[in-house]
């Protein structure tokens, strides 16, 4: 039988409703609106921003950024406005664009994870936040190497956030299931596996440091296999959707994501590199599906991984 | 100033030689290209490395874009070896020279090394639109003879041209600085564009003799367009973007 039917890329995510289930990563996009005369915008199946915190941050030093093998290392800082700046002007902006928004939160405490999703699960426009619990740029130890700690936060923000709540997961720990398990538990309705990978380069021509921090995030093709077995091993202890991310770069990369369990997926620094990509990456999935014949995108999620662990 | 429409588009190379050792000349047939702002920069797609290339523009005519790159590295190494095909890039980026104030000064051009690609072709614009049609100084410092380039295009469209070289193979020995120390006056504007030495010193010279002027910075960057965040600056005591808000900066505001 051959059908040449658009197949349907729509998903529901956290009873959210996607054109389609690429988005964007938090820290690669900006704001979100940046870039509206290069792509068309409004394609995306969602907009997630840059990490948002109560109070405006300034970023590190120079070098923030290494170039390494089918990747990068970054260490940014969070640089961003702060909370009560970003509901303004560029939340407006976005707003504009016609897809969901997902705002990205960081805090260096309970209190100020909270603070600031109050602020900004407020706002009529904002579909749900996506909490920053492993940057691993902050000096201290990060959220997702601590489970009490990662619960609290999640519990807390939880209680004020009027909208749903992903916990996006740190790679580097002992049990990535456990550590998805331990955000479902909390109360999240998603969670993003997984961030950037902590990582760091040595100039040997001049015998320094690539980075001002030394450590920093590595993002790229690189991680890709890394990030696809966090999804793997969480969708069998989970039943909350997942947004995969790391190393995305074609629509085949997507539909590798999801067969191992995603829902919808984030792209980030391929976008970094050719904003043109998140508009292509799109019809490279439909063109997959038309391939093997699969007239839903929904059917493809955790396809290949079987094994549900009883939760 | 308008923002000029920025294209994320593929074209094909028209030609890419080497104008002297280690020195790359890269022309594109870029047909929507009609405008670029001298210090304006197209970050350049090159297989086999992940992030792309900032190169400031060095000429724009009859829908030809050329850069002019020195093999630095491995993607400069992949990039130069490229004889044909065709490159994605996206562009043009980044905030200019800005011409405004310059019309009853004198144009005196600060360049070390590949910064001279900027600014040759922010003299080809100096020389043709009024009310800044104009020739001035070229101030251009580079290690050795053999690291100067495009010389014989300054003289031909008739400017002064200083050189001096680190090794004294041509020109004054040492650094360009010293002799703009010494010649820089008030009715001077500085357009300055070379590596992070020369920039501070150029800097420090134009704030002590209060010369107006602009220098077009450098930093590593992995989108080019603000998102990434990667090339933070401190301008004026606030943090800015060298791809988005530069990378060409008034000199009273940048602090190196």
């Amino acid at each position: 039988m051959v059908f040449c039917m658009k197949p349907s890329l729509a998903i529901d995510f956290m009873g959210i409703k996607l054109k389609n289930p690429v988005l964007t990563a938090s820290g690669t996009f900006g704001y979100g609106y940046e870039l509206a005369d290069l792509i068309p915008l409004n394609k995306l199946g969602a907009i997630v921003t840059k990490t948002i915190t109560l109070e405006p941050k300034s970023g590190n030093l120079q070098p923030r950024i290494a170039e390494v093998s089918s990747g990068l290392l970054n260490t940014i800082g969070l640089q961003n406005i702060g909370a009560k700046a970003f509901i303004k002007e560029p939340l407006e902006n976005l707003s504009k664009v016609g897809v969901p928004i997902i705002v990205s939160v960081a805090g260096s405490c309970v209190k100020e994870y909270v603070q600031t999703v109050e602020i900004l699960s407020a706002q009529d426009t904002i579909s749900a936040i996506e909490l920053n619990l492993s940057c691993p740029n902050l000096k201290k130890k990060i959220v997702c190497h601590d489970l009490p700690l990662t619960q609290e936060v999640i519990k807390s923000v939880k209680k004020v956030s009027k909208v749903p709540v992903i916990a996006k997961l740190s790679p580097l720990v002992t049990d990535i299931a456990e550590l998805a398990l331990c955000a479902q538990n909390a109360g999240a309705n998603g969670v993003t596996l997984a961030n950037t990978y902590p990582a760091m380069a040595i100039d040997v021509k001049t015998f320094k440091y690539k980075l001002s921090t030394i450590k920093g995030g590595m993002s790229g093709a690189c991680i890709k296999p890394m990030s696809v077995r966090c999804v793997y091993d969480a969708y069998q202890n989970i039943d909350i959707p997942i947004i995969g991310c790391g190393g995305i770069e074609t629509g085949e990369d997507v539909l590798e994501f999801m067969l191992a369990g995603a829902r919808v997926v984030s792209v980030g620094s391929a976008s970094l590199v050719s904003p043109t990509r998140l508009i292509e990456i799109i019809s490279e999935i439909e063109k997959v599906l038309k391939e093997k014949n699969i007239k839903d995108i929904k059917e493809v999620v955790g396809m290949l991984n079987t094994t549900k662990n009883a939760c | 100033m308008c923002e000029l429409k920025r294209f994320d588009k593929t074209y094909k190379i028209v030609s890419n030689k080497e104008v002297c050792a280690g020195y790359f000349e890269l022309k594109l047939k870029a047909n929507d290209i009609k405008h670029c702002l001298p210090g304006q920069f197209f970050m350049i797609g090159i297989a086999g490395v992940f992030l792309r290339r900032p190169l400031s523009v060095y000429d724009l005519k009859t829908n030809v874009v050329s850069f002019l790159y020195k093999v630095v590295g491995k993607g400069t190494v992949i990039l130069s070896r490229m004889r044909s095909g065709q490159l994605q890039i996206l562009g043009p980026l980044g905030k200019g020279y800005a011409l405004e104030i310059c019309k009853d000064l004198n144009y005196v051009l600060v360049a070390g090394g590949t910064g001279i690609a900027s600014l040759h072709f922010l003299a080809t614009k100096l020389g043709k639109n009024k009310p800044y049609k104009k020739k001035g100084t070229l101030y251009y410092g580079a290690r050795s003879k053999k690291d100067l380039l495009c010389l014989d295009k300054f003289k031909e469209i008739g400017w002064k041209v200083m050189v001096s070289t680190e090794d004294g193979s041509k020109g004054y020995k040492g650094y360009i600085t010293d002799i703009l120390e010494k010649k820089v006056k008030d009715s001077d504007v500085l357009f300055a564009c070379g590596p992070m030495p020369m920039l501070k010193k150029v800097v420090q010279i134009a704030k002590e003799k209060k010369v107006k002027g602009f220098a077009s910075l450098e930093e590593k960057m992995a989108c080019g367009v603000g998102n990434c965040q990667g090339c933070a600056v401190n301008i004026n005591g606030a943090i800015k973007m060298t791809c988005k808000d530069g990378p060409v900066f008034k000199i009273e505001e940048v602090n190196l």
